[in-house]
């Protein structure tokens, strides 16, 4: 019974990680497929749009000290309505009517995990 | 005589014409087009069929169901023999930029293929809206309301665009301009998942008709 018990256990655990991975790699999938051309695949700021000349310089998710002072509800809104919600720069375009909720959501946690950061505001 | 003569010469050359347009043969266009391999990595009949980012991923060319709504014939028929790089990066990539190597058609089967192209259509194309001008309105939203010249080339002055997306570069002699404004307000129609936004519903109707008129300017 204790064996069986464990045994349903161990699979419950197994099925969990198998959907956190794969949310995971969903999660990536869509940056690398929207985000990195400016941002880059590393999350560094660096796409490929970023030339010598391209106006501004898209942010670095890495850095720890700058995502902090973003609340995921700020990640959110700018990734929804675009860099001048937030007084940033109109090279990043409003995303609301491409991305879905769940899309937006997962696009979230995945800067959380670039930067290894939570908001402070949060 | 001589009126007789220019006479003669003039319906001649309308016949050779008419004959010209009679013999266009989209049938033997397809034919070409399979012949030469072009459907391994273009689909031409629509609707579109991507539903997920991996189903994009998995196309290795553009779809090309909605050619003849897209594209300008002679354009498309020169490319065809001598297929420039659009885009800048190679498709579908972020990573890896565009070697280049498309295939060349030769001269009649680039016709051929043209003529194929040419009859794939889409109704949510509507013709003679869209005419070209330098439009101020449609300038702002491209370069700073908007960031289409984040990721397409265009011809400016000191920024000249980025690279991501299909370069606009002779823009003006590549795509047919009211298929510009059709692909702004309908985009998920042509391409569902791709890595432009949507902006329709972000800006008027009047808005991305003057942008589809700018970039119908760029040479």
């Amino acid at each position: 019974m204790a064996k069986s018990k464990f045994t349903t256990a161990v699979l419950l655990l197994v099925g969990m990680l198998g959907v956190v991975t794969a949310q995971a790699e969903e999660a990536e999938q869509i940056f690398n497929f929207y985000c990195a051309q400016c941002h880059g695949v590393e999350g560094k700021g660096n796409g490929p749009n970023v030339t010598e000349d391209f106006p501004v310089d898209p942010r670095d998710f890495t850095q720890a000290e700058e995502m902090e002072k973003l609340s995921d509800a700020d990640i959110k809104n700018v990734i929804l309505e675009g860099g001048p919600i937030v007084s940033k720069s109109e090279m990043m375009p409003p995303w609301g009517k491409t991305l879905s909720e769940e899309q937006v959501d997962a696009l979230t946690k995945y800067l959380r995990k670039l930067c290894n950061c939570v908001g402070n505001a949060d | 005589m001589r009126f007789a003569v220019i006479v003669s010469f003039g319906l001649a050359a309308v016949t050779l014409s008419m004959n010209n347009t009679a013999s266009a043969d989209p049938a033997a266009g397809e034919d070409a087009f399979n012949a030469n391999k072009c459907s391994d990595c273009h689909y031409t009949r629509g609707p579109a069929r991507e539903k997920t980012i991996a189903d994009q991923l998995a196309k290795k060319g553009p779809e090309l169901w909605y050619a003849g709504s897209k594209f300008q014939q002679p354009w498309l028929e020169q490319w065809l023999q001598d297929p420039q790089p659009i885009r800048n990066m190679k498709y579908n990539s972020v990573t890896e930029e565009n070697p280049g190597g498309h295939p060349k058609l030769a001269a009649g089967d680039a016709a051929s293929v043209t003529e194929f192209l040419m009859s794939l259509t889409s109704s949510d194309v509507e013709a003679g809206i869209i005419k070209p001008k330098r439009h101020p309105m449609g300038r702002l939203i491209f370069v700073k309301k908007m960031p289409c010249s984040g990721c397409h080339q265009f011809p400016g002055r000191k920024f000249t665009g980025g690279n991501s997306g299909p370069s606009l570069l002779h823009a003006g002699t590549r795509l047919n301009p009211d298929w510009i404004y059709a692909y702004l307000k309908n985009i998920d129609t042509f391409k569902p998942v791709r890595a432009m936004p949507n902006f329709s519903g972000i800006l008027s109707d009047r808005e991305m008709q003057s942008v589809a008129a700018y970039v119908a300017t760029f040479e």
